[in-house]
């Protein structure tokens, strides 16, 4: 891949916690309409190299390029504008509020309103309205949650959860999703799900970005793989490559390379 | 969906529509000048409670210094009235935009602090704010107070004046005041800014996921709930003719946030009724002389333990309930 299609380029990223090196020079690029997984063991500097992408944590060295656009210095929230939504490890959904309106809440820097609207809601206001609402319907029928949206996002099953944070993320109209641990804490059905919603995005031209830690859920749905241990990139390559890495086999497998 | 939220929307203004007309009623069934002072005070401290309601129920940001955003409203008002001989409108804005901006300034350490950091924040700003009107005695007299303020100026229509030395005409004026703040505060949190601000309140980092400016949104939480206090203060001035500090000393913001709690946080009716419960039911306790407080705890007490969304809570269960009942009758109506 030239560095040119790339919608999102990351350059040398570091990044130590007190004495750790939590992320030592990961450099990684993502073309558009593909799929790429971080994967390592537990402790590897996925989740710290995801939230160096998003913007979660300044990292320590190194640059973060999207769309041929220093993003670095922005915070998460000026990330989201450019493009760049995510999912977390840990479910951090609006529990108290019902599921549609979680998925609305993605909406936020998408709204067309007049400023004087907000205070007197006038035809724009309802067309608005109406439009998040019935995009937001289409998200929730994407993510298998039709017929959920009253419920309350803190009501539902922990793999519901999940699709929601994943119709929430796609409601800011992301270019390039990061996705952390889809798949913990998810049934086979529910796994396999959740693959067939990523490959459909990337058939649309989304780039995503997924870290997991279980090898052969990413074998299934990735084009390229990015395999991290003790913070360092191990190998980068298809999953084809990566299956028959001895490297990688000896970082999972602890055996002697 | 939409239908649901425009029978929802109409339901509401019918509501607007009653309030409005159990303003104009009230004091033709209050006569004497102690109800009618009472309703007045009812009307203020809907605003105050209202406005707090923005920043604590929404945001989610605790505030414990609306007494101080309410006394500057107050003060600034009522001293560029006496000193600077400005008309009382003028005053009122430059009331409400004093408060507006310390609240903002405020705000910025809710940037940094939350939870009950930023309680205690808040809370020292009231102290300090109170601190500086009861000491700075060239500018406020101190503890001696300002006496003779007048209340707002009559407004002249053909053949009509409505004098605000009236405690009747000046409820109108504060009610009216009340249920605009209410309207204002209603549209916003039925915009998708109430939902920008429910998930800052939720879960901050998740909210800046989906392109949420937190920092901004408190700012403007702040500035809008504090500007209400503010417009309350400047009516407080102008009704009671007199300002002392201890007028808004802490205990005021402890009691306001007791009005939005018993009434129901995160709810913009709940507060109204949670407002003018806490006014009017110590006035009924008076007979027992201290003992009020005790009740007045206990009272409180029970309705954090027992139902924590506070009377909008209980009014919505009474309501399914009843919706549930009457929905049976016609199932059993049926054969």
């Amino acid at each position: 891949m030239s560095d040119a299609a790339a919608i999102f380029r990351a350059v040398g990223l570091s990044k130590n916690f007190g004495g750790v090196r939590a992320v030592k020079d990961v450099s990684l690029a993502v073309a558009p309409a593909t799929v790429f997984a971080i994967i390592g063991p537990n402790g590897a500097g996925k989740s710290t190299l995801l939230n160096l992408i998003s913007g979660v944590h300044p990292p320590d060295a190194g640059t973060v390029m999207f769309n041929s656009l220093d993003v670095t210095a922005l915070p998460p929230h000026a990330r989201v504008r450019h493009g760049l939504a995510r999912t977390f490890q840990k479910i951090r959904l609006f529990k108290q509020l019902s599921v549609i309106d979680n998925v609305v809440a993605g909406f936020h820097a998408r709204h067309r309103i007049p400023a004087w609207q907000y205070v007197w809601h006038g035809t724009a206001f309802r067309a608005d309205r109406a439009r998040c609402r019935a995009e937001a319907a289409e998200l929730l029928a994407f993510v298998g949650l039709s017929g959920r949206g009253q419920a309350l996002a803190g009501a539902l099953s922990y793999g519901e959860q999940r699709m929601l944070e994943i119709a929430r993320a796609l409601a800011t109209a992301p270019r390039l999703l990061l996705i952390d641990e889809p798949a913990a804490g998810l049934n086979a059905a529910e796994v396999e799900a959740l693959l067939e919603r990523i490959r459909v995005l990337r058939q649309r031209g989304m780039a995503v970005v997924v870290v997991e830690h279980n090898m052969d859920l990413v074998m299934n749905v990735a084009d390229r793989v990015l395999v991290m241990d003790y913070g360092e990139p191990l190998f980068e390559g298809t999953p084809a490559e990566v299956q028959v890495h001895p490297g990688v086999i000896a970082a999972y497998l602890g055996a002697e390379s | 969906m939409s239908d649901a939220y425009s029978a929802a929307g109409r339901a509401r203004w019918w509501g607007i529509l009653a309030a409005a007309c159990v303003i104009a009623v009230l004091p033709l069934v209050f006569r004497d000048s102690y109800w009618r002072t009472n309703l007045i005070v009812c009307a203020l401290n809907v605003m105050l409670a209202i406005g707090l309601d923005f920043v604590v129920g929404y945001a989610g940001q605790l505030n414990l210094g609306q007494s101080a955003f309410y006394g500057i409203g107050a003060y600034v008002s009522t001293l560029l009235i006496m000193r600077l001989g400005l008309p009382f409108w003028p005053a009122f804005v430059c009331g409400v935009v004093a408060s507006a901006l310390s609240g903002m300034v405020l705000s910025l350490f809710a940037v940094r602090l939350r939870g009950h950091y930023l309680a205690i924040a808040s809370l020292g700003f009231a102290v300090i704010t109170y601190q500086v009107l009861l000491n700075w005695i060239s500018l406020t007299q101190g503890p001696l107070g300002i006496y003779g303020i007048a209340p707002p100026p009559p407004v002249g229509l053909p053949g009509w004046q409505i004098d605000f030395t009236d405690l009747a005409n000046l409820f109108y004026l504060v009610a009216g005041f009340a249920l605009l703040s209410y309207v204002l505060l209603d549209q916003l949190v039925r915009s998708p800014i109430g939902e920008t601000l429910t998930a800052i309140r939720e879960d901050e980092v998740s909210a800046a996921s989906l392109g949420i400016n937190a920092r901004l949104w408190k700012v403007f939480a702040f500035a809008v709930g504090t500007a209400v206090a503010g417009g309350a203060g400047c009516f407080y001035a102008g009704f009671v003719g007199t300002l002392v500090p201890d007028a808004f000393f802490i205990t005021e913001s402890f009691n306001i946030l007791a009005m939005v709690i018993v009434g129901g946080m995160g709810t913009l009716s709940g507060p109204v009724f949670g407002a003018i419960l806490l006014t009017v039911l110590p006035e009924f306790l008076r007979g027992i002389g201290d003992l009020r407080l005790i009740v007045y705890g206990l009272a409180l007490t029970l309705v954090v333990l027992f139902m924590p969304g506070g009377i909008a809570q209980a009014l919505r269960l009474a309501r399914d309930r009843l919706m549930r009942a009457s929905s049976r009758q016609t199932a059993g109506a049926k054969p």
